[in-house]
């Protein structure tokens, strides 16, 4: 069983065989958690959200459609950390974290490194893109479903924003 | 040798997915070009970078909660099964429904819980910053888009995504920023920010008059776009002339050939 792909065991679960579930959890808990930890650099969202994935993978198990296993667990992820940013927005009266940044800014944390430091700088469409292409080594067509684009147009765009971040790490550095 | 730079395949030359074809083309031109060199030099740099970051391990807890999850979910499957069988009884079928009511009201619980606490924390301070919040937003915005730094104007041009409907002000200094800043990712960045506020008259005009002055393609190509979507006929005759000058890339001009009939 272990050496099944992602799509024949999530197909497998969708079918009720629940305990599957264990060894996709195995495989990819790691690059949710990294996915989201790099988006919002909050230990302790990025485990809840991780948690939420796995379970929103278990519940809506019947929901899945044979498309590739990861597209599928990466769109359910960026969907659920918008949701709790979102609500955590609402809960702040509009008061985004401009204010913070601006104060958080005079002192950078030691422990971020010099990449992370200038993804933070990006926006985050093009830092969300990034981190899927570069660190989660998500393809192009791929990238495209996720975040409900054409091929054509991620790879434009994942190559500006690579542009952009290379000025800012070479600027700084 | 091949004079076009091939900076746009290098990413792809570097993970290695480019055809032979290309990939030669690349690596001819490598050996001429100290620019593109230069480039790649400072691309693996960067990949290097991305490969050497650590992944950050999360707490046992989760996986503790998964599969806690997972048995509680196996337990109502199991439990869902004799509801279909030839006896149905009533009385289960309540005990899952409160079963389930309860689970459910524990999780909302929880959350609700987490929020309050979570919000607790940081009451003290948004308190301090609510009155100045937006103003101090605005301030900050247009005093990075001034900063020295190309990658700070960059940041500041990005936080127009913080406004819903920026005010005068702000979309003027973003239109000078399309038009004057010596940057091509500063000019970039700014000409995709206004993309979004293409109603207001300052920023089609902006967007006209970058069409004359702008000299880099790949802006160029994303400022046709933007005026062939809100159908400007004001863009139509610089479009033209565009089209007619000699520095005009060629594909810029293929784009203004094959767009220009769409406005009408």
């Amino acid at each position: 069983m272990k050496e099944q792909t992602d799509e024949i065991i999530m197909a497998m679960v969708a079918k009720g065989n629940l305990d599957l579930l264990k060894i996709l959890f195995k495989r990819h808990h790691l690059h949710v958690y990294n996915f989201l930890y790099k988006m919002c650099r909050d230990k302790m969202l990025s485990e809840d959200v991780t948690q939420e994935v796995f379970y929103n993978i278990m519940r809506y198990r019947a929901s899945y459609k044979n498309g590739k296993f990861v597209s599928w667990m990466f769109t359910i992820a960026r969907n659920s950390l918008r949701k709790h940013l979102k609500k955590a927005q609402v809960y702040h009266e509009d008061l985004d974290d401009i204010s913070y940044r601006l104060i958080e800014n005079e002192e950078p944390k030691e422990d971020y490194t010099h990449l992370q430091k200038a993804l933070d700088k990006l926006n985050s469409t093009d830092k969300e893109l990034l981190v899927l292409n570069r660190f989660q080594e998500i393809k192009y067509a791929e990238l495209a479903n996720i975040v409900g684009s054409t091929e054509g147009a991620v790879k434009t765009k994942v190559s500006r924003a690579l542009k952009k971040l290379k000025v800012i790490y070479f600027e700084n550095l | 040798m091949d004079t076009k730079h091939v900076i746009d395949l290098l990413p792809d030359y570097l993970d290695q997915v480019l055809d032979t074809v290309q990939k030669q083309k690349v690596e001819a031109h490598l050996k001429e070009c100290s620019a593109c060199s230069k480039e790649l030099e400072q691309l693996k740099n960067l990949f290097d970078a991305f490969a050497n970051e650590e992944t950050a391990i999360p707490s046992n807890q989760v996986e503790a909660n998964f599969l806690e999850l997972l048995e509680q979910e196996k337990r109502e499957v199991a439990k869902v099964v004799p509801l279909n069988s030839k006896e149905p009884s009533t009385k289960s079928g309540w005990g899952n429904f409160l079963k389930v009511a309860a689970s459910i009201a524990m999780l909302i619980g929880s959350f609700m819980l987490g929020r309050h606490l979570q919000e607790r924390e940081s009451h003290v301070e948004i308190a301090a910053l609510q009155d100045e919040g937006l103003e101090l937003r605005q301030t900050a915005m247009l005093s990075l888009m001034e900063n020295k730094s190309a990658s700070r104007r960059i940041q500041g041009v990005n936080y127009i995504d913080e406004f819903g409907n920026p005010d005068e002000t702000i979309v003027k200094a973003l239109t000078d920023r399309m038009l004057h800043d010596e940057n091509t990712n500063v000019r970039m960045a700014s000409a995709e920010a206004l993309e979004k506020f293409t109603a207001s008259e300052i920023v089609k005009d902006a967007f006209i008059k970058a069409l004359k002055v702008e000299k880099d393609p790949g802006i160029q190509i994303s400022i046709i776009q933007t005026l062939v979507r809100i159908q400007e006929k004001k863009a139509v005759m610089p479009l033209k002339e565009l089209m007619q000058q000699d520095e005009t890339q060629p594909f810029v001009k293929e784009q203004i050939e094959s767009l220009l009939p769409s406005i009408i």
